[in-house]
Formats: structure tokens, sequence, C-alpha cells
């Protein structure tokens, strides 16, 4: 019977861990390999606006004590793991004292609510569009509109957001440009805010829907029409079943099982393409916040908001090769 | 077995009265098996033609073909692959899928046109007319779907939505007890089970309604020898113990030889004989039947296959007259002229061949001589 033993999940999560400690280990050596010297270059820049900084040097030895960067290496890296274990990404450099978990904080759920959302929509539309342009039944005129729907695949998110900016935003005036919601309103549950929350999410969501869907479309239509030619396809013809019934229950539940492993291993590439949109859109969360990041230089953010996004990120993935037993009953995570 | 082959034996008739009649008198008493009443026909095929489009002209699957099949009888349908067995049980099933289509034809189930009906009179009729048990088991089960789901689904397409979950249960143990299954399976997905298990599921499936009539297309053909054995003989007890009519599709002569009443022999889209199996074993009348009933292999000889014999001809554009003459070792002039009709040579015995009919006489002591001398 399908299901999860506990021993497969012991290894699951196992290997989920690793590949944080593999993640945070990169994130931690990376900078340190790349040339320059992150306070020096904050010094450097206050200079360059105020003209002259006193005792820049006691300040940028001060700062290397602070942040502890006069430490060998691995003391370094201890304090790094050990900090991260306790959920402790350090300070921003650029904000200080604000921390890197605060930071975050603030922009994880707004990108995990807008990715979770349009991954939602995009896999359900684009699935459903691909099984009805495979379906036999479906009407001439939705299999003519369908495809012509798709036109924005090839384009990247970046630009299907300015262009949906610019019609909707700059030139019609019907979604707002920026931000997660109205300024002046207070976050809370209140039908204000969330009206405010869903009404500046179209646009970026949406950027993201047009130039997905079609993908799964299409991937959809290529199983359907596989999955038709199978022998129980006949067999439900033969048995007299209805044909609705026979679309569900016997064809995309079929066609949907590699259309799960396909999204769990695009979740990667998806969310390089929300960091960008989220820039078009100003939209606060993590997207915005690693390029400000960038930007500013602020490498405890730059680490922490990666570090963040390969967690959520190898986290979906845990849940989508989890749940797998789930929809496909001849796979079975047993340990062996 | 292998003097009943032999055409000899055939000679020997031939040189006596010649006369079909007396074939009738032989045979009788000896169909024992019959255990149907051949009285009641419960379905009536006429003039089926069936083609596949291709962009090169339609190729023609199905020429023509016409039999009945009586109450409680085991039809066989046989013939080498490609010949239009699979695609006559498709098209009386109204199942042949594009680019195959119906051209024209009739066909009866207890006295409905299936032909005529409307797209949700026809889905209602699938399955209580006319059910089939596919032809590979091992990929004809929903992958995703339990055992008793798939069961359920066709009960419930059918009779509507059962209340009764117990009784539904005990029926379903029911049907599983006609085929031999274990109830352990109720729960259990199609990968679970091994070949044979699926195999008798199909057929489980397959009676669920209690139809007209099933049809087994190459249903042990998958199967090792044994298991073949085994879902055949399950196949028959069914059909005797729910009182159906079966047509079982298939190439193997030997084991259809042992469950069928009788044999219709297919050879490129046209029906050329249907006889009671006995006869077709021992009395084959038609040249090609003749053939295929000696490519049989036999244990004790190796002999030459005979049947490859002369050349097929292209399924777009069949030879005028008799589609067999190209390879028909008989075959003269009138061949190529006239397209030879069925004809009754006796009760429940056709053929489709000029030789059986009476101006030819001659011709046929000669073509049976011939045989006999080789």
């Amino acid at each position: 019977m399908g299901g999860i033993s506990l021993n497969y999940l012991l290894r699951r999560l196992l290997v989920f861990f690793l590949t944080l400690w593999v993640a945070a280990t990169l994130i931690f050596i990376i900078p340190r390999l790349a040339p320059g010297d992150p306070i020096a270059a904050m010094v450097a820049r206050l200079s360059y606006q105020a003209g002259f900084v006193e005792n820049a040097d006691l300040i940028i030895e001060g700062w290397k004590e602070r942040f502890g960067l006069n430490d060998p290496v691995y003391v370094q890296y201890l304090r790094f793991m050990t900090g991260l274990l306790g959920g402790d990404l350090g300070y921003s450099m650029a904000r200080f004292p604000s921390t890197v978990t605060e930071l975050v904080g603030r922009a994880l759920p707004w990108t995990i609510g807008l990715v979770g959302i349009s991954t939602f929509i995009f896999f359900v539309v684009g699935n459903l569009c691909g099984a009805l342009l495979a379906w036999a039944r479906t009407p001439r005129l939705v299999k003519v509109l369908i495809p012509m729907s798709m036109i924005f695949t090839s384009i990247p998110p970046l630009l299907a957001g300015l262009l949906l900016s610019y019609t909707f935003a700059f030139l019609l005036g019907w979604f707002p440009q920026t931000y997660s919601y109205g300024f002046g309103l207070t976050p809370g549950l209140t039908l204000e805010f969330i009206a405010s929350v869903i009404h500046h999410g179209i646009l970026p969501a949406m950027a993201i829907v047009i130039v997905t869907f079609g993908y799964w479309a299409l991937g959809m239509r290529g199983m359907m029409v596989t999955i038709e030619g199978e022998d129980y396809m006949i067999l439900a013809q033969a048995k007299g079943l209805k044909p609705f019934y026979v679309l569900y229950r016997y064809m995309i539940r079929n066609a949907i099982l590699p259309q799960m492993t396909a999204l769990a291993v695009s979740i990667g590439t998806l969310v390089n393409g929300v960091v960008l949109v989220e820039v078009i859109f100003n939209y606060n969360g993590m997207g915005t916040l690693i390029v400000t990041a960038l930007r500013e230089q602020d490498f405890g953010l730059i680490q922490g908001t990666s570090f963040i996004l390969i967690v959520t990120s190898a986290l979906a993935v845990l849940i989508i090769d989890l749940s797998y037993p789930l929809i496909d009953p001849r796979i079975s995570l047993e340990g062996r | 077995m292998s003097q009943q082959l032999n055409p000899a034996s055939l000679s020997q008739t031939a040189e006596g009265t010649s006369q079909p009649a007396d074939f009738a008198s032989r045979m009788e008493g000896e169909r024992s098996r019959g255990k149907g009443r051949k009285d009641r026909v419960v379905l009536k095929v006429d003039n089926l033609r069936i083609h596949y489009a291709t962009p090169q002209g339609d190729v023609i699957a199905v020429s023509d073909i016409s039999f009945k099949l009586y109450e409680g009888e085991t039809l066989g349908l046989v013939g080498e692959s490609g010949c239009g067995k699979s695609t006559t049980a498709y098209g009386i099933l109204q199942l042949v899928q594009p680019p195959g289509y119906i051209v024209n034809g009739s066909i009866e189930v207890d006295g409905t046109e299936v032909l005529d009906l409307e797209e949700e009179e026809l889905r209602k009729f699938r399955w209580t007319g006319l059910s089939l048990i596919p032809q590979g088991a091992m990929n004809s089960l929903n992958p995703t779907m339990r055992v008793k789901d798939q069961i359920i689904d066709v009960i419930e397409a059918h009779e509507g939505k059962q209340s009764d979950k117990e009784a539904l249960r005990e029926r379903i143990f029911g049907l599983f007890q006609n085929v031999g299954l274990p109830n352990r399976i109720y729960n259990m997905y199609p990968h679970e089970l091994s070949g044979g298990m699926k195999q008798r599921v199909c057929i489980a499936m397959g009676v669920a309604l209690h139809p007209t009539a099933v049809i087994a297309d190459e249903a042990t053909s998958a199967l090792d020898v044994v298991v073949q054995r085994i879902v055949a003989q399950t196949l028959i007890k069914v059909k005797d113990e729910i009182g159906v009519s079966l047509i079982v599709i298939g190439h193997d002569m030997g084991l259809l030889a042992q469950i069928v009443d009788r044999i219709a022999v297919m050879y490129a889209g046209k029906m050329v004989e249907i006889a009671p199996v006995e006869n077709v074993y021992a009395q084959p009348l038609h040249p090609y039947t003749q053939l295929l009933i000696d490519s049989i292999p036999s244990i004790k000889e190796r002999k030459p296959l005979k049947i490859t014999e002369g050349i097929t001809h292209d399924p777009r554009n069949p030879p005028s007259g008799c589609i067999f003459r190209l390879r028909c070792p008989f075959a003269w002039g009138h061949c190529a002229e006239v397209e030879p009709r069925q004809i009754m040579v006796e009760d429940l015995h056709e053929v489709a061949c000029h030789l059986y009919d009476e101006q030819f006489h001659e011709r046929r002591a000669n073509a049976l001589a011939t045989i006999a001398n080789s």
C-alpha cells in the first residue's frame, strides 16, 4: 500500500537539512571569496556622502570587531551556524541596528502569499486549459481561445510585469502601481485591509500567471494525449461511464502526476521570476528586499535573504515530495 | 488431434457423397458442447463495413461482414493479425477510434439497432447490452483507482448512486467469487495484482451488469499458458453461470477449440467461414481455413508453414472478386470476376468460396483430391 514509512520520512528530512547545511556553508564562503571589504565599502560610501569621516580607520576597526570579522574563519563559521540554528541571521549592515531576521520576517509573508496564490492559479488554470485542449468533447471555440491566451508564455515575467503595470495601472488606473497594500492602512484582519491586499496583489500575480500557465497547459495537453491512448480509456468508454467522470477520474487524475513532479522541479525557477516581478511593482516582499540588499552591498542581508529563499524552496519541494504517495498509489515511499 | 487436423480426412468425405448435407448427419450427436439454445439470436451483424481513413485513401479493415450470435452461445473469431477481428469487435461495441469509422452496416442487439442510438442512449446501452473484456488486461485498469471503485463506477453509472454500501460490497464479493478472486483485493490497486488477477477483475467487471453478450478481445493472449487456461476456463464457467452469450477473439486455435461452440474465420476484413467448432477442425471448407488449421504447430512433426505462400494485397486496394485469390491454391478465372457470397453448406455452417457453389462441384472434387495427395 502507498504510504510513508517513518524510516523514509527521516531519511528525506536528513536530505532536507543536508541541503540547508550546504546552502548555508556556501552562503558563508562566497562573500568571503569576493574581493572588497563590506565595512570599508560602507565607510567609503559614508565619506563620499559626508565628504569626510572622522577616524574612519577606527570606525572600520570598531565595526570589524563588532561583527567579529577579525576572528579566525572557523570561529566566524561556527558563530554563523549557531546563529542560524537559533534563527539569528545577523545584522543588516546598511540598516543597522535592524536584524536580518526582522527584515525578512516582514517581507517573507508577502512573497509566500504572492508565490502561493499565483502558483495555485497557474497550476489549476494551466492544467485545466491543457486538459480541455486535449479532451475530445471540448467545444471548438474553447480550443481556439485557449491557445490565443497563451501568447505571453514565451516572454519573461519582467516584461509581462512592465506591460501589465503600464496598461492597467498607469494608463487605465484600475490597479495601484506599487506596494502590497494602500498607504495609511494598518495591517490587520479588517475587510478594508484585505480588500486592499487583493487589489494590490492582482497585477503582480497576473504577471506571474500569464507567463507561466501556457507552459503547464502544453505539458498537460501532452500528458492527456498519452493517457487518451491508454487501454483503460477504451474500457472506460466501453463501460458507458459519464463523459465528465471519465475526464476527471480517468484522464486528469492520471495526467496530473507528472505535472506535480514538474512543479517541484520548477519552484526554483519560479522564485527567480517572482524576484523581478516584485521589483517592478515595488512589492514589499523578498524580491525587493534582495535587490535592495544587492544595491546597498548589504552582505548580511544578502546572505539572510538568499538563505531564506533556499529554505522555503527546499521546504516546498519536500512537501510535494512527501505528498506524492498520496496522489499516486503506485509510489510508496517505504524505506528499503 | 493430428488425425483430425489432417486435410486427408477431408478427402474421405469428398470421395464419398461430397454432399454438404452429409456433414450434418456426421456431426449430429457430437455437438454436446453447445449449451446455448440455438433459436434466439441475441446479436445480429449485417454488412458491417469499417474503414480507417489515411492520407493515401481508406484502409478497408472490415468489409461487409455478417454473422449471428445465438443466446448462450460462445463464438470464436479467428484470423491473422490485422485481419480485422478486433476492429469488428470494436465496431460492434461502437468503440472504433478515429481515424476509423463505420461505413455501413447494421448491428442489432436484442432487437435494438445499436447504430441508431443517440449519445445518451448509447451510453446507457454500453455494458448492459454488450460488455468488453479487453485485450491488454495489464493496462486496462485505471492505475489510480482501487479495484472496487472501478467496479462500483460501472454499477453506479448504469444503476445510479448505490445507497446501500453493504449490499454493494456483497455484490462485488459475489462477482469476485464467480471468477475465483479473493475478497482481499477489494481495496487494492491494480499494480498490486498479478496479470491473471487483473484479467479476472476484467471478467468480473464485464459480467457485473449481466449484459446480453460479452466480447472477450484476446483476453488471454498476454498470459502464460497455465494462466491462459485458467482464465479461459473461468470465462466459460462465468458465462454459463450468468447465462450470457460470448464472443471470443483470438488467434490461438488450440485454446479456442476447447472453449467455443462455433468459429468464425476472418481473412483481410472478410468473413470466410463460420462453422461449428468440430467442423472447422475436421472439415475445414474454405481454402484459407484449411491452411490456417494446417499451420497449427504440431508436437509430432515439423512442417513447413504453408500460409506464407502467395502475397498479401494492399488493404486500400483489395483485389477484385475473392479477397483470398492471390494466396489461394485453387483460384481460377472466376474468382477474379465474382465475389463469393456466403454459402450455407449446412445448419450453422457458412463458407464464402466459389468451390462450394453447386455449379463448380467438379472443381471442388479436384481441389480436395489435390489436398489429399499433397
